[in-house]
């Protein structure tokens, strides 16, 4: 076989598995959205934007909206935070460093369901340790998942937990990467160790930084299992993110062109958004 | 302007020494050069004394000041590395106005300083542009502009030189000598290499596993080296060591028989050792029979290499043509020229002469 038949014999492959599995759901999806349909099975009717302005007439879009936009924001700081100090700690050395590396990446590894099981027994009212936890320090109990605020809180608590391991691993392999002479300048330079986290370390940690909270953006963006398994979006809505929503709108309310009009604006904002993204934070570095 | 003084500064890590007690004074704006094979502790000693390196036992001073266990940054003094460290994202003015803004001095000197260090080093059309849009030369160059800027007691310089090619090096090299008669801040330079060594160094300090071998000044080490060790290690092509033993006044090894100067105490097994630039060919009657096995063209001179008496000789002449291996010519060993070690120590016999 040439070479060239090689080549196309490859793109053909790549690109029907793209088409087959990525543009024809996503065209698909789209263009449920323009179509009146309660089931599958049933013929569907042409709606135009009907969908559309239904679905931004209710003031539950623009909660999940909203919502979406707090989770997303709250579990990216606390993971790019905490994942800092995380990879700073465990890239310093001392006894037993790489058993510590290891376990760290563990909750990443689990399935979310089995994430999710443990946190809410974690926070059982009769058995849960923290509930216990709590209660032996003599504060009230927390109702984790009937006061909207701590369930909020605690969707962005588990998915901290479950996706920081993640951050922690891309900053440590990128802190493994620089020059131990660059922290060795900086001080015969005089900076302190401050100083030289923001001078060095920060600066050096830019590229990966900026791939990381971009795809933990997305993510946290479009994420369902999390809240679906942990609230199904409750208490009232009040942790419905736009994926939530839509899944609602189409699987339990049976207005399928709805949850695919929903959809199909998340999709849109959040491509407007990475564009913005990258031009704020270009990935070539100058 | 300091002078530096290290006392009995030692180094260990857990069980192993990598510097074994270094006593050395570094006289206010010498050049000293710490020359030695990798392992050998110069690097370790450079770094304790910029206080990158704790020191396990001794102490060291800078001027008046006892600086065994200061940072860096209190030592006042300034490093260059051999990558250069040059930080990526900064532009080369903020590489060489950091420290100065880190000690927060006033800007317009933070300016004044950043210029004067760009014109030295011919910087001043880069002052924009980040590492990275450098050539080697030019970011060894702001490396060294780095530490000019501080106007420290003293440059700690670890191989500067190493990640460039051979002929940059020799024009660093240059630069970084007249840098020295321009500042004329003591400068402690670290390297593997011995011509730099010889060039740049008003006095060389060759290490070996963790000990000193010998102080000196290039020339001294050159004509006098202190053991079997210095003897190998400064001078290129190598010194032409045999070993042997001590015969009525002669050095006899194998069927070679060397008259050695008089009033040598030496007897024994020894080793001689003879420069190669300093054996003399002679018509074959009149010397040794060497013969000439391989034949190295370095364009002014000649190196022939070969065998007298069953010993391996290197010998550096004046450039002959034509010659080819086999041939065979007369070799003298001038009794001026001989260096005499004790076998079992290593350490140089003095002949008469010295």
């Amino acid at each position: 076989m040439s070479s060239k038949t090689t080549i196309y014999g490859f793109l053909f492959v790549g690109l029907a598995v793209t088409l087959a599995l990525i543009v024809a759901p996503a065209v698909y999806a789209v263009s449920l959205s323009f179509y009146q349909m309660d089931s599958f099975i049933g013929a569907p009717k042409w709606a135009g934007l009907a969908n559309y302005a239904a679905v931004l007439q209710a003031p539950e879009f623009w909660r999940a909206l909203v919502n979406g936009a707090i989770y997303a924001l709250g579990s990216i700081v606390f993971q790019v935070v905490l994942g800092i100090a995380f990879a700073l700690v465990l890239n310093e050395t001392f006894p037993g460093r790489n058993l510590v590396r290891g376990l760290s990446i563990l909750p990443y590894l689990l399935p979310t369901v089995v994430v999710i099981l443990t946190f809410k027994w974690m926070v059982d009212g009769g058995i849960g340790i923290v509930t216990k936890a709590v209660e032996a320090m003599g504060l009230p109990p927390i109702n984790w998942f009937e006061s909207p605020g701590a369930a909020m809180a605690s969707t962005i608590l588990v998915s901290v937990w479950m996706w920081t391991p993640f951050v922690t691993t891309c900053f440590l392999a990128a802190l493994q990467t620089v020059p131990q002479s660059l922290y060795e300048a900086a001080r015969v330079d005089g900076t302190t160790a401050v100083q030289r986290f923001f001078h060095i370390t920060l600066p050096m940690l830019k590229p990966i930084l900026t791939v990381v909270v971009l795809l933990r953006a997305i993510w946290m963006f479009n994420k369902f299992d999390v809240i679906w398994l942990l609230t199904r979006g409750g208490p009232v809505g009040a942790t419905e993110n736009l994926a939530v929503l839509s899944y609602r709108r189409a699987f339990n309310l049976f207005d399928i062109g709805g949850g695919a009009a929903i959809a199909t604006i998340s999709f849109a904002l959040l491509s407007v958004a990475v564009l913005v993204y990258f031009r704020v934070f270009p990935l070539e570095d100058d | 302007m300091a002078e530096i003084r290290l006392e009995q500064v030692r180094k260990a890590y857990g069980g192993v020494v990598a510097v074994h007690g270094v006593d050395l004074t570094i006289h206010d704006g010498e050049f000293v050069v710490f020359l030695g094979p990798s392992g050998c502790g110069k690097s370790t000693t450079l770094r304790m004394i910029a206080g990158l390196e704790e020191v396990t036992a001794g102490t060291i001073r800078i001027g008046p000041r006892d600086v065994t266990e200061l940072e860096p940054k209190d030592r006042n003094i300034a490093m260059v590395f051999q990558n250069y460290a040059l930080y990526p994202h900064k532009t080369i003015y903020d590489n060489l106005a950091f420290g100065l803004r880190m000690r927060k001095m006033d800007r317009a000197e933070i300016d004044m300083r950043v210029q004067k260090a760009a014109r030295m080093l011919g910087l001043e059309d880069f002052l924009a542009r980040k590492p990275k849009q450098l050539s080697g030369g030019q970011m060894q160059r702001v490396a060294l502009g780095r530490a000019l800027v501080r106007e420290p007691d003293v440059f700690l310089l670890d191989e500067p030189l190493s990640n460039l090619d051979a002929k940059l090096r020799v024009r660093m090299r240059e630069e970084i000598a007249r840098l020295h008669q321009d500042v004329g801040t003591s400068m402690v330079y670290v390297t593997h290499d011995q011509v730099e060594a010889m060039t740049l160094a008003n006095r060389i300090v060759i290490m070996r596993d963790g000990h000193v071998q010998q102080i000196g000044a290039p020339l001294e080490v050159y004509d006098r080296p202190a053991n079997l060790f210095v003897a190998g290690f400064i001078g290129s092509p190598e010194m032409n060591l045999i070993e042997g033993r001590v015969e009525n006044g002669h050095f006899v090894a194998g069927s070679l028989r060397i008259a050695l100067p008089p009033g040598v105490e030496a007897s024994g097994e020894i080793t001689l050792g003879i420069r190669p630039e300093h054996l003399a060919l002679t018509a074959e009657a009149d010397g040794v029979a060497f013969t000439v096995r391989v034949i190295e063209q370095l364009g002014a001179q000649t190196l022939c290499i070969g065998e007298a008496g069953g010993e391996r000789l290197r010998i550096l002449i004046d450039r002959v043509d034509g010659w080819s291996p086999g041939q065979s010519i007369g070799v003298r060993f001038p009794a001026a020229r001989l260096h005499l070690f004790a076998k079992s120590s290593g350490r140089r016999i003095a002949t008469a002469k010295q």
